[in-house]
């Protein structure tokens, strides 16, 4: 679906940000991009959909070549939901929100309809749609930012930083969507820092540092490996330090539990379950 | 082409007009700038222009100062150019040279101050010669948030760039339409920002008392005298010579067209 | 007398539907770290800015009730009044540096309050020191990272030697080890120097452990005020949705399978212990 081919990139040509990375990421997938601030993963996830272009290497969205496709063209592929909201909110409705982004990406008048209702709907945004997303709340006007990408239903969708000042619930709530959106076959991306986050909800994790790739499998390798972890300012998620400690006391739990159902089921079976 | 206000920026160096009070080199850019004003023939100009480059030298601001006249040399094209074609008095072509190296006289000298006077230093210099602390304030914060407001603006395009906004394309009427897609939220994003900053103002108890304190406060020394003084020594005997002394012939030269 | 004393306080931002805070009541003596936690909107933002007199003096609205600091009532005293005895930390690090460089910015609350340049001097090396400051002491905000910004801050706000730290989630935007390392500097505010500490906080793995008390507040109101260990077992904090602890909340999940631990976890390690103790039992 998307393929990185040993990409250099710098700002202005002087700072470099990426250092010949390669990924790969197949449709359906989802994966977590992890690392230091400046390691260069939002500027990896920008060469995604076309906002920068590399000034090395390839960069292949659903078998096309990027430096073929405009950024609107490829936003249509890769919908990008950035951190803040207020960077993007600016007509006078909800709804003229939704249909902007729609029409700018070559949508009739009557897709731009039909979606933007379902996407009202989808994303329980009815009652705010004729109102002026400057009177929101930031929990709202994120959601109605959400809105505006998943109105165009791209086929991946990439978030940068969601879960940033958001409570467990609306945590919980946003792992939910992309879970449902993951199950319907959209490839999902999220660009974080939450450790908590991805261990719980994501299988796959790229780390990144300095501009290259330092580790990218399955999560619960990725972020038990301190090498990594410290290379990408990352820390150890809670529930692999509590895995650890009870793997020092009783070799038979596993180091690499990633649920909290497999540390409970751990813990019974150590006390049997009786007392 | 932009390049020519390279010599109105701030660099950090150690030389002896860095050093000076910026109030001393307050009044020593406003005599030279005044001075530039007061004469309008070739000769002089160019002798006034000539003086103020010992004075970069000194500020270790000389290449500088080069780099940014080399870019300022279109406009200056122009303006000989023009002026020559559109001009009423009877040299036009003379007149326009000294138009010209007028306004480098007059670039140069404020250039002085500027290339030698941190920000703070400014706000600092304009308090203590009783300025309200709110708008030195004012103008110290504007300087602080600059770059965070570009790079603001650039995620602000990013975002609008994503949602199918081409900022390069179309013609100049569609272009100015698609400046309202970065406008809002930019305007917007300060003003929220604006209110998060003041927040924190006041819990550090900014307005509080108008016997504000400063922890570093600027001091005239003796070569900040002596520069105040052969400043209006220059600025009188120039205005002097001006309205009362017949300059030589040599000076008055003039371009036969 | 307590440090900081609300009393039935209530306030309702201007324009606003409904109450922010509704008959809170608080008592925070000297020494103690309190976790302020909620859901989004629960009114811990706005109770942080009870405690400086930001409510009611800079966001003005409806309110009932009291709250002292010190012996002062907000009412009365104005903010700059009570910036020298609480400091507030908010949690987006470049809106609180409005200076060009860390030691002017150091200076800044000080210097509002009119204090002797000699000893604004003294303040400010104090703060460089005790913070690990020098190699930043020339930089402009926008030359640091997030988590350096946030410990400028932190100083800028400690310049004023307030007797009260309130942190406005200081950690949101920073990356993990940022947030740990801010999160220590106020735990050692606490434990070494007696600092009282207000901590509004999303991750209570990380802070439970050092604080003294966890307040919880839903839609308005205290609902729960205890001991973390006391206050993080209880049903109604799972049933609101905080960020309780994995241990913890493991150890909720064994006590309702019928299996009892000596006491409530914080932390992985502690898990580990207890499971060993109970199994030697």
């Amino acid at each position: 679906m998307i393929m990185i081919e040993d990409v250099h990139f710098a700002y202005d040509g002087i700072y470099t940000a990426l250092q010949g990375v390669s990924l790969q990421i197949e449709k359906g997938e989802c994966v977590a991009i992890m690392g230091t601030n400046g390691a260069g993963k939002t500027t990896l996830v920008k060469h995604m959909n076309g906002l920068l272009r590399p000034q090395h290497g390839r960069v292949i969205v659903d078998g096309a070549d990027a430096k073929n496709l405009s950024i609107a063209e490829l936003s249509r592929i890769v919908g990008l939901v950035w951190q803040n909201p207020d960077h993007q909110l600016f007509l006078d409705s909800v709804r003229k929100e939704i249909e902007f982004g729609l029409k700018n990406l070559g949508f009739t008048p009557e897709e731009t309809d039909a979606q933007c209702t379902q996407t009202l709907k989808n994303l329980g945004l009815e009652g705010l749609a004729e109102r002026s997303p400057f009177a929101l709340s930031g929990g709202e006007r994120k959601r109605v930012a959400l809105a505006t990408v998943l109105a165009t239903e791209p086929q991946v969708l990439a978030l940068d930083e969601p879960t940033i000042g958001q409570d467990a619930q609306q945590k919980e709530l946003l792992a939910r969507m992309l879970m449902d959106l993951n199950d319907r076959g959209r490839t999902v991306i999220v660009v974080t820092h939450d450790i908590e986050f991805v261990i719980e909800h994501f299988p796959r994790t790229i780390a990144m540092a300095e501009g290259r790739i330092v580790a990218d499998g399955s999560t619960s390798s990725v972020l038990s490996n301190e090498d990594v972890l410290e290379r990408c300012s990352l820390t150890l998620p809670q529930l692999t330090v509590a895995a650890r400690a009870l793997h020092k006391a009783f070799p038979q739990v596993s180091e690499r539990l990633t649920l909290l159902s497999e540390l409970e089921d751990a813990v019974s079976g150590i006390l049997g379950g009786t007392q | 082409m932009m390049s020519f206000l390279e010599v109105f920026q701030y660099t950090r160096q150690d030389s002896a007009v860095h050093n000076l009070d910026p109030r001393s080199k307050m009044m020593l850019a406003f005599t030279l700038a005044v001075i530039s004003l007061l004469f309008l023939n070739i000769i002089p100009l160019m002798i006034i222009l000539m003086a103020m480059l010992p004075l970069l030298a000194a500020a270790k601001s000389l290449r500088r100062w080069a780099r940014s006249m080399k870019g300022m040399s279109y406009l200056l094209l122009f303006i000989i150019i023009f002026n020559t074609l559109l001009s009423t008095v009877s040299n036009p072509f003379s007149h326009s040279i000294a138009l010209a190296i007028r306004l480098l006289a007059l670039m140069t000298s404020f250039s002085i101050f500027f290339l030698t006077v941190h920000p703070d230093q400014l706000a600092q210099a304009l308090i203590q010669m009783r300025v309200r602390f709110e708008f030195a304030f004012a103008m110290s914060m504007a300087m602080r948030y600059v770059p965070t407001l570009g790079q603001e603006a650039y995620a602000i395009m990013d975002a609008q760039k994503a949602r199918g906004v081409e900022l390069d394309k179309g013609n100049v009427l569609k272009r100015i339409r698609n400046i309202v897609p970065i406008i809002v939220p930019l305007i917007i994003v300060s003003i929220r920002r604006a209110l998060s900053v003041a927040e924190s103002m006041e819990s550090r108890g900014f307005g509080a008392s108008e016997n504000r304190t400063y922890m570093e406060l600027l001091r005239f020394r003796r070569r900040d005298w002596a520069v105040l003084f052969v400043s209006i020594l220059l600025l009188v005997g120039s205005i002097y010579t001006r309205l009362f002394v017949t300059l030589p012939i040599w000076m008055l030269f003039q371009l036969p067209f | 007398m307590a440090l900081v004393e609300f009393a039935d306080f209530s306030f309702k931002y201007l324009g606003a539907d409904s109450l922010a805070l509704r008959k809170v009541s608080a008592s925070v003596n000297e020494g103690e770290y309190v976790i302020l936690t909620g859901p989004s909107g629960c009114g811990k933002t706005t109770l942080c800015r009870t405690a400086n007199g930001l409510v009611p003096h800079f966001h003005r609205g409806y309110i009932a009730g009291n709250v002292c600091i010190d012996g002062q009532n907000t009412r009365d005293a104005t903010v700059a009044k009570l910036a020298s005895t609480v400091g507030l930390v908010f949690q987006n690090p470049a809106n609180q540096l409005v200076t060009l460089n860390v030691e002017k910015e150091l200076a800044f609350g000080p210097e509002n309050l009119g204090v002797v340049p000699e000893e604004v001097r003294q303040r400010v090396e104090e703060i460089i020191d005790l913070l690990n400051l020098e190699h930043l002491r020339e930089k402009h905000p926008h030359e640091m990272s997030g988590g350096e910004q946030q410990r400028v801050a932190m100083g800028a706000t400690l310049a004023l030697k307030p007797k009260v730290l309130v942190a406005d989630e200081p950690t949101s935007n920073l990356d993990p080890r940022s947030a740990e390392l801010i999160l220590d500097i106020i735990a050692n505010l606490n434990k070494r120097n007696g600092m009282t500490v207000i901590l509004v906080e999303h991750r209570l793995d990380l802070v439970a452990k050092d604080a003294s008390r966890i307040i919880l507040m839903d839609k308005g109101q205290i609902i729960a005020d205890g001991i973390p260990r006391d206050v993080l077992s209880m049903d109604i904090s799972s049933e609101i949705g905080v960020g309780i602890p994995k241990a913890t909340q493991v150890y909720k999940r064994l006590q309702a399978k019928g299996i009892e631990l000596s006491r409530v976890p914080l932390t992985g390690e502690e898990l580990a212990l207890l499971v060993g103790e109970a199994k030697r039992r």
